[in-house]
């Protein structure tokens, strides 16, 4: 149960979309960055824009010790 | 012997119950409903009964979690046609059920959410060795096999949340 890759490097401006392959709802979740997906089902997509460079670290509200991470360039 | 160290070996008679013959799959089906909603009743005293947050966060994790496991099971028995079979270690596991939860019923604050966090340490430990030893091993059926190591992460990833839970609790006990 992990977000696949844990940590990915993009440009702003790029669209990222997870999917949700597991069947237990997750959620894409960063307090800090005022970042949150709200539960997503199986084979749920949630797309995020990355507006903002610098590192957005995030985890799974549902599932807190999952953990990844944007590095926006 | 301490009482975690006794709830332990109540949980383990079950699961090694299952060594002793290779289960059917509408057994299997019939123990993974089992124990997917022996996990859920927990989860709702604890909701109930606890005033720690990250407690009860867990705990609506189990309901939620357990209770999609239980949904995609029921479907695939449905589709396959397996009717879930009782069988002595489905009985053996709700029996420990009952005496967690009478356990549980007796107590409360701290302690409730300790012993109720340290069950499911074990709980989910044993049940993540029952289904390497014997689920996924004696599972005939592809999709049967298919949908228990589809569901072996999560169980994985909730032993790893009871224990941080736990860790956790046992600061909170060092500070008071």
């Amino acid at each position: 149960m992990k977000f696949v890759p844990e940590r990915l490097e993009v440009a702003a401006g790029d669209r990222v979309t997870w999917i949700n392959k597991d069947f237990v709802p997750h959620s894409v979740t960063s307090k800090e960055a005022g970042v949150e997906s709200g539960d997503l089902k199986e084979n749920a997509r949630w797309t995020w824009t990355a507006r903002t460079k610098g590192e957005m670290n995030y985890i799974c509200r549902l599932h807190p010790l999952m953990k990844g991470s944007i590095v926006v360039k | 012997m301490n009482l975690r160290y006794f709830f332990s070996l109540l949980l383990l008679a079950p699961l090694l119950a299952l060594a002793q013959g290779k289960p059917s799959d509408p057994q299997i089906a019939h123990i993974v409903v089992t124990a997917n909603q022996i996990d859920i009743d927990a989860g709702k005293i604890a909701k109930s009964k606890s005033k720690n947050k990250e407690v009860q966060a867990f705990a609506q994790q189990m309901i939620t979690d357990h209770s999609a496991v239980n949904k995609q099971a029921g479907a695939l028995a449905k589709k396959l046609g397996v009717k879930p079979e009782d069988n002595d270690t489905s009985k053996a596991l709700k029996k420990g059920a009952q005496q967690n939860v009478a356990n549980l019923k007796k107590l409360s604050g701290a302690q409730f959410d300790k012993a109720y966090v340290a069950h499911e340490v074990d709980y989910h430990q044993q049940v993540l060795d029952a289904i390497d030893k014997v689920l996924i091993p004696s599972a005939d059926n592809a999709e049967l096999k298919g949908l228990i190591e589809k569901v072996r992460p999560a169980i994985q990833a909730h032993l790893d949340h009871a224990k941080h839970v736990q860790a956790d609790l046992g600061k909170t006990g060092a500070k008071k």
